[in-house]
Order: C-alpha cells, then structure tokens, then sequence
C-alpha cells in the first residue's frame, strides 16, 4: 500500500490524473485535477470527461482519440480544456487504455501536465503568423513585392511583379534587378540608391522600370534593407506601387501647363498688340479726323473767301493721309493674319539686285556706295515677298535719313548664327536713331525720329510686323549722326 | 501785370497749328511765343531761357505724337527743368487721344494742369488762358 502511494504522490505532483470506465465516465480524479479544474471530486467522478471540453478541438481529433485507445494503444497530445469557472488550460496529455483479457479496454488513465503558458506562446505565435499571412496577402493585393539577396539577386518575387513585369517568378528569381531596368536613370543614381540601402537605410522613390514586352511602367518604390545582428544588410524587401496611371496624368498636366504658358504667351503679345491698334486709333486714325473737323468748323465760320480757299485746300492731303494710315492699318492686320506664307529658296543676290533698281535714281544721285555680301549665306528659305519688302523698307531708311556731311556707305550681308539661323544686316553711316531715347518705339506704327518731310513711321513697323510673320527677331544698334544697323534673324532651313 | 499771356506750342500737326495761330488771332489775350514741331526743339529753347522768367511762356499746349522726343519724353525732361524756371508755367496736353491710358498718365503728371482732347474750339481755347 505504501508503494502504491508513493506511486500515487510522485505521479499527484505534476500530473493530473483521472481514471475513466470504457466509456468515458470519470471513476477517479487527483487532487491535482480538482486544483486545476477547480471542479470537486464529487463533482467530477460519474461525469462523462467531455465536461472538461473547451469546444477548441475538432470533432475529428476526439474520433482520431477514441479509435486510438479503443484500439488498445496510447494517445498523446495535446488538449485544450475549460475549467469550472470559464478558464483554460493547456495539457499535455497521454491517454493510457487499461485492456482485460481479451485486449479490450475497460478503462482509461489520464495523465495530464499543464502546459497553458507554453501553449499560450505557441497559440500567439500560430495568431502573429497567421496576421502576417493576412498582410502579406493584403500587400500582395496591392503591390509590387521582391526580395533580393545583398549582392542584388532576386530570390522571391509576388504575382503583381510577375504580371507587372510581364516576366514569370523563374524568369525573375536567380536574376539581377536589372533585368527590369529601363535606362532611365544614370549610373550615379543607382549607385545613390546602392549606398543608402548597403547602410542600412530605407530608400524610397519613383522608378520607371522595363516589362519583359519593352513597355515602360512607373513604380514608386521603397527598398527595405533586413539586417543581421550585426547590422549588415542581409537582403532587400523592395516594395513597389504601380503609377503609371498616375505619371501619365501628371505628364499631361506638365503638358497641358506648357501649353497654357504657351497661350498665355501669344495671349500677351496679342493683348500688346491690342493696346498698340488702341494707341494708332487713338492717334493716328483720330488725329486727321481732328484735324478734318477743325477745318470744316473753320469753314463754317469764316466768310472771307479767300481765307476759305486757303483752309478748303488743306483737307484733301489730311484725307488722303487718313487713307494712307488705314491702308497701312489694313496691311498690317493682314501680315498679322497671314499664317500660311509660301516658304522658298531666296537667292539673297538675285533679290537685292530688284530691290536695288527702284532705289537707282536716289543711289546715283547721292553717289551712295553699296557694298554686298551675301558669301556666308548665299541662299535662305523664306517668303519672297517679305524678304523683298524688308530690304526695300531698310534700304529706304538708309538713304533717306543720310547724313548730309558724308558720302553715303551701305553695307548689306548675310551671315549664319549658329547651326539653324541666318542674319541679315543692313548697316549706314547715315544720321542714326538714339536708341537710348527711342529703344522701344522704333518698330511701332507713325513713329518718325527725324525731322524729314518723307518720314512717314510705317517702314520699321511692317518691317517688324514681317519679320515676326516669318517667326524671326528684328534689332538694331545704332548711334546718332554715326550711323544704324539693322538685324534681322531668320530661321535657317539647311538645304 | 500783363494784359496777354505767352504761349508756346509744341505740335507737328500742321493743321492743328495753322488753326490754332487763327484762334489765337481772336482771343486778345493770348500771344502766340512760338511753335515747335518736336519736344526736342522745344525743350531746347526751355533750357536756353530759363534764368530769364520774361522770355518763358506762361502756356504750353503739348501733343503727344510727335517725332524726335514725343509729349511723355518732353515731360521726363520737363519736370526736371522746371523748378529752375522762376516762373509757373502751365502745361496743358493736348492730344487727339481718348485712350484713358494716355489721360490718367498725364493726369499723373504733377506738372501737367489738364488734358484737352483735340479738337479744341475757340471757347475752350478761352476757357483754358483764363486763370
């Protein structure tokens, strides 16, 4: 008896022990198992063992159980029961059947050890993993997902890089990262990216990337580095976004905003123009009509003839300048207008020399000395019309605003500036423009700087107005009473 | 005191000036000094009299539009000129412009009195002498 409890206690220590009949009814319970199912013997012995069931275990685990030690042999495992008051606990259990003669079992020992702060670390490690399972799915729902090893190989890429890249997870695995670069970016750029992460740093930022089909998609990219104990990097997470969608919005916007500054650009110089037909109407159109008006209210007046002959004679030349200004007006608004202009080869030599004739008369007069040089850029392709008009009205200028105390020297040449451009010039060393005075008015409508009967303002201004139809730049440099020079820059079509 | 008042005209409109001359002929007070076809001519004679208050109009009549220096330069230079003069002179702009960009300037202008819109009639060449 003595032995038996010794036996007894050393098994009552840990365990907890219960004796059931075949069919599963309680006939003993330990001390042990009062304790920690905080059930009285009373209470337990003659209850079926499922009154410990904690409804954690699947039904078929119990069948697995029953079949087991039904069959004569022992089950182990590990069994999740509830206490009297609601708690649980965690046993690692052995079922131990007891067989008669005829190897059947007549009843079975429970031996149980309480494992609930083990279980309960395996039971939160099992939640933790089975969280992270449900994150990764989120994040491979949602993004570009690969690990690569420290020297840059992919070991794991998610289904989203695979049919982001167009490449399938064999194609990819074992590679470098670069198989999916598009050449975007310099040799400086990556190696940035390489230092920040071989530190340890998380590195973040937009890529443009290469599919396997050659087409481009934009990822904004976070590269995660995982580090050792000894803070080395030991690969790379690098989470991706696919916005492409988003870039090519952004491309547009970027777009559509140049191409705002654009018209905001032409808006401007429209609206200057504006302001400068305000100005000539405002002027040059009113005042003959002033002037008109003034002479007709004298007229009524006066009685005197003779002095009504002398203010009658005096509207016709202010009605014939009102028409001058109008056709000059009307002009104008048409280069403006005139978008499709007729580009040609211009042989600058050919076209110079018809120019020349209307002026031979005025040049032999004044015994004017007309050098040319056309050898940088013998030909240009422009319009014929304006090309002639231009050296016509800057020719003009040149004669009729020479100085009276020197012979007359014009020089005409053409010359290139840079790869696709070419400038004309016509320069003279007549009585010049202060340009300190007159810089910003010079290529405006009516707006004469010399006192010469002939000076009617219009010549610079359709001069200018030409050369911006032809998409060029008009300038001069000049110094009064030494001479002008006149620039016009044209595009240049090499042929 | 003076029974007339100076005037010098500063104008390139040939027309304006011939009848302004036959206005001036009418209204008794005004004497017409001088006319100038540019700023510059007139600016020039402004500096070559201005210790000498006796020869300096009492009026000028501006345009605007005009070659060499126009109206605005005239004034640049003008409002320089003119605390040396020992005399107020009155400047009035006379332009055939109705753009307000052209009358708040010139209203702008310390030194400018009025702007007048051409044309001007006899009446209002009379209202403008009396002051």
């Amino acid at each position: 008896m003595m032995g038996e409890t010794n036996h007894k206690y050393a098994i009552d220590q840990p365990s907890i022990v219960a004796v059931t009949d075949e069919k599963g009814i309680i006939t003993y319970v330990n001390d042990h198992f009062c304790e920690i199912s905080k059930y009285t013997a009373e209470e337990l012995i003659g209850q079926d063992h499922r009154i410990l069931n904690s409804g954690y275990h699947s039904k078929e685990l119990f069948a697995e159980l029953w079949a087991t030690i039904n069959n004569g042999s022992a089950w182990k495992g590990e069994l999740r029961n509830k206490a009297k008051d609601g708690t649980l606990y965690w046993a690692d259990t052995t079922i131990v059947p007891f067989l008669n003669k005829d190897q059947k079992p007549y009843q079975f020992a429970t031996i149980q050890t309480v494992i609930s702060g083990r279980k309960k670390g395996q039971v939160a490690h099992k939640e933790t993993f089975e969280e992270l399972s449900h994150y990764k799915y989120a994040l491979d729902q949602s993004a570009i997902v690969a690990i690569t090893n420290k020297s840059g190989i992919i070991t794991y890429v998610n289904e989203k890089f695979c049919t982001t890249s167009k490449y399938s997870s064999e194609e990819l695995i074992g590679q470098d990262h670069r198989i999916i670069n598009s050449g975007y970016y310099s040799k400086v750029f990556f190696k940035k990216l390489w230092s920040t992460i071989l530190s340890g740093n998380v590195w973040k930022g937009e890529l443009r990337n290469k599919a396997k089909d050659g087409s481009l998609y934009w990822v904004d990219t976070t590269i995660i580095p995982f580090l050792d104990k000894k803070n080395q990097p030991y690969q790379f997470v690098a989470i991706r976004f696919d916005i492409t969608k988003r870039k090519k919005v952004e491309a547009q916007i970027k777009l559509s905003n140049k191409k705002a500054i654009q018209y905001t650009q032409v808006l401007e110089s429209k609206n200057a123009q504006l302001v400068d037909f305000c100005s000539i109407i405002s002027h040059n159109l009113r005042a003959p009509l002033t002037s008109i008006l003034m002479l007709v209210d004298y007229l009524e007046q006066t009685k005197n003839k003779s002095e009504r002959n002398e203010v009658l004679v005096k509207i016709k030349p202010v009605v014939n300048h009102l028409l001058d200004v109008f056709n000059d007006l009307v002009e104008a608004i048409q280069i403006q207008y005139d978008t499709n202009l007729v580009l040609e080869k211009i042989d600058l030599n050919d076209c110079l020399k018809k120019v020349l004739v209307g002026f031979d008369t005025q040049i032999q007069d004044c015994r004017a000395d007309v050098q040319i040089d056309f050898t940088q850029a013998p030909v240009i392709t422009s319009h014929q019309k304006y090309i002639h008009s231009i050296f016509t009205n800057l020719i003009s200028n040149t004669l009729k605003y020479k100085s009276p105390n020197r012979k007359l020297i014009i020089i005409i040449r053409s010359f290139l500036k840079g790869k696709n451009k070419v400038v004309l010039s016509v320069s003279d060393n007549g009585l010049g423009i202060d340009l300190v005075l007159h810089k910003e008015q010079i290529f405006k409508i009516r707006k004469t700087f010399h006192k010469h009967p002939e000076a009617k303002g219009l010549g610079l201004f359709m001069t200018k107005t030409q050369v911006d139809a032809l998409g060029g730049k008009i300038w001069a440099e000049s110094q009064p009473n030494k001479g002008s020079i006149f620039f016009i820059e044209l595009k240049h079509i090499n042929t | 005191m003076n029974s007339y008042k100076k005037l010098t005209l500063v104008d390139d409109d040939e027309i304006f000036v011939f009848l302004t001359k036959k206005m001036i002929e009418q209204v008794k007070v005004i004497h017409l000094l001088n006319v100038f076809g540019n700023g510059l001519d007139a600016l020039n004679f402004l500096r070559d009299k201005k210790n000498d208050a006796d020869l300096l109009p009492e009026i000028i009549l501006l345009d605007l539009s005009m070659p060499v220096l126009n109206g605005w330069q005239f004034l640049e230079e003008y409002t320089k000129l003119y605390p040396i003069f020992g005399k107020k002179i009155i400047v009035y702009v006379c332009s055939s412009s109705i753009s307000s960009t052209d009358i708040n300037r010139a209203k702008s202008i310390n030194e400018v009195s009025d702007y007048v819109i051409k044309p001007i009639t006899i009446d209002k060449l009379r209202e403008l002498v009396k002051f």
